[in-house]
């Protein structure tokens, strides 16, 4: 079997905040690549990093040391400008919080995303209602998130992370605010894309929901690498 | 770019209370100043309008030398027979008058006063001034030997219609001369100054007193409009050379050092006005970005570049400035046009007089009065959103879509 080409890599990877003059190391050598189809976890405790790494990888920070690359593209090198060029591009983010912009309809807030990539109105307009479809919020478009519950907002919000067709879509704790049953529903909606269209997913969670559907889990442990597991292997 | 204001709009909509605050902040100061200001154009332009339909005309022309020394030797020879054909050949001259000006002592039973002496044509008297209209007792010029007295010059002489006066006046050869009149009619005007102390006659009359033998002193001019003076100046500066032809401006400096007074007023009260509103307009903004941190981190999250973020929030002061402006110029047109027969000031007519005002004044609004706020509004609206959008672009995604 021919292994596919890491889309996002770090290596040595290290970063220290500093909070009134006191530094404290969040994360310090970390190695890793995520390659194409890949449905991957980072697990650990609270306070392992696992947030830090995911900021890192989807340059929404910057490290203190060490490098990410983005399809080999270095993010150290790129400005503000670049970098928001990038995320809007090749990433894609579901946040625990759903986060949907709340005086945007859930077409439209699918519908910005591909807005800011310059995609015409009316072939943007028919993509965010397959995607509603996709996602099974097929007639639910006009809702505002108020009026969504909070899965169904979760799933706006997946549905507009694949609207740009990113690289890669980066999960921060996405079933954290939900019950078990409407997690399953969105944590399996997230597999069958990544099966079905080969969508790589890269989440951050303790939630044994995710993990247990993660084909790899990458373990933190006081902002390093413990061990990791893989489908079939450990 | 369209979802981005979109976005600004919708925005605008989310604190309804807070926005209307400020938007009604805006329309009333902005309503406030255009009607204060209509209303103070409207003063001015009543007194330069008074001043010219009472004595100024748009035009004046002199003999050389009238400016410096208005003696009654200057004279525009033969009734200003070559100055009157100049003028009347001219399209943009609707009236002329001619007129004959001195000095003299005015002499009752009981005063003695100072006075100015005009020399009118009564008939062409009546087309650029409204001294005939204004008359609030007896005759225009209905007999023979009779003088027209303001009615401060009447009460300051204890004289009424009929009563009996003495002009003393020197004449062209600088011989003390005299006659005695009747009060044919007294007028009241505006002018404060010129009902106390100027006396019309008729010109022959004049001309006999002062011994002109047919000189006059001036022809006043009246165009279309204040606007074509400058041009009729040049017409006739053209035409008459050697002769001084000056505007109403120029014969009444602080009239229009007052009018451009005022402009510039305008200008302060609106920068004013503006600033105080932008430090309103900058305080909402900013509570709007501090209750979207996480919103904006999203934003910044799935790919708004920083340069759009900071066209969203200048958009959303740009809505809220307009929308007050808007508001504020419909709530001006609405009190003016109530307003538009005149505002009476009859219970202050001495003060109003005393500066050439009458006591009804109707507000003036010119292009202006629009373009000029317009133009400050955008331009606070820029500056109010300058420190919201720089707080905002500062923000770091990482945080931002954590913030609770």
């Amino acid at each position: 079997m021919i292994e596919k080409a890491a889309i996002l890599e770090v290596n040595g990877l290290g970063k220290t905040y500093q909070t009134r003059g006191v530094e404290t190391c969040a994360l310090s050598g970390i190695d890793l690549a995520v390659r194409g189809g890949e449905f991957t976890a980072l697990a650990g405790p609270s306070g392992s990093g696992k947030t830090t790494l995911l900021n890192l990888m989807g340059a929404l920070d910057h490290p203190t040391c060490g490098e990410v690359r983005l399809d080999g593209e270095l993010l150290a090198a790129l400005g503000p400008a670049e970098l928001s060029r990038l995320r809007l591009h090749k990433l894609g983010f579901i946040f625990q919080a759903y986060n949907l912009i709340p005086v945007f309809s859930a077409a439209e807030n699918i519908e910005f995303v591909m807005e800011l990539q310059g995609i015409p109105r009316r072939e943007r307009r028919a993509r965010a209602l397959e995607l509603l479809e996709q996602v099974e919020l097929g007639g639910l478009g006009d809702k505002r998130p108020l009026e969504m519950s909070g899965g169904q907002q979760q799933r706006v919000a997946v549905a507009r992370a694949l609207a740009s067709r990113p690289r890669v879509i980066l999960a921060d704790e996405p079933t954290a605010n939900l019950d078990s049953k409407t997690a399953i529903r969105l944590l399996d909606l997230m597999l069958d894309l990544n099966q079905s269209q080969e969508t790589t997913f890269l989440f951050s969670s303790h939630d044994p929901l995710v993990l247990e559907r993660a084909r790899r889990r990458v373990w933190l442990r006081d902002g390093g690498i413990d061990r990791i597991e893989e489908e079939g292997g450990a | 770019m369209l979802s981005i204001f979109r976005l600004a709009w919708r925005n605008v909509g989310r604190n309804p209370r807070r926005t209307g605050i400020v938007i009604t902040a805006v329309a009333v100061g902005i309503a406030g100043t255009l009607i204060s200001m209509a209303i103070f154009y409207g003063m001015m332009f009543q007194m330069v309008d008074n001043a010219i339909r009472t004595d100024l005309g748009h035009l004046q022309i002199h003999a050389q030398g009238y400016d410096d020394d208005p003696a009654i030797g200057l004279l525009l020879r033969a009734g200003g027979k070559i100055e009157i054909r100049a003028v009347t050949d001219d399209p943009l001259t609707v009236r002329y008058a001619p007129r004959i000006r001195g000095e003299g002592l005015v002499t009752s039973p009981t005063a003695s006063v100072g006075i100015r002496i005009i020399g009118i044509d009564p008939e062409l008297e009546k087309g650029v001034s409204v001294v005939g209209d204004s008359l609030v007792e007896g005759d225009y010029f209905a007999r023979p030997r009779t003088a027209l007295v303001g009615q401060g010059l009447a009460r300051r002489l204890g004289v009424d219609v009929g009563d009996k006066i003495v002009l003393s006046v020197q004449d062209l050869s600088a011989d003390m001369t005299g006659e005695a009149l009747r009060v044919g009619g007294i007028f009241r005007t505006p002018l404060a100054e010129l009902e106390r102390s100027t006396l019309f006659l008729d010109r022959e009359e004049a001309d006999r007193l002062f011994g002109l033998g047919g000189g006059i002193s001036e022809v006043v001019v009246v165009a279309h409009s204040r606007d074509q003076a400058r041009e009729l100046q040049e017409h006739l500066s053209a035409a008459l050379p050697n002769r001084e032809i000056r505007r109403w401006d120029e014969l009444q400096p602080m009239l229009a050092s007052m009018l451009s007074v005022m402009d510039q007023m305008a200008w302060g009260l609106y920068v004013t006005i503006f600033i105080a509103m932008a430090f309103g307009i900058a305080n909402v903004l900013l509570m709007a970005i501090f209750e979207r941190i996480r919103e904006i981190g999203i934003l910044l999250a799935v790919g708004l570049s920083r340069s759009r973020l900071v066209a969203m929030v200048i958009a959303e002061s740009l809505f809220v400035t307009l929308l007050g402006l808007a508001i504020g110029f419909g709530l001006a047109l609405g009190v003016l046009s109530l307003l538009s027969n005149g505002i009476d000031l009859s219970a202050w007519a001495e003060g109003m007089n005393a500066y050439g005002m009458g006591t009804q004044i109707v507000p003036v609004l010119s292009p202006d009065d629009f373009t000029i706020p317009t133009a400050v509004a955008l331009l606070t609206a820029l500056l109010a959103s300058a420190w919201p959008a720089i707080r905002a672009v500062r923000l770091r995604p990482a945080e931002a879509v954590r913030h609770d």
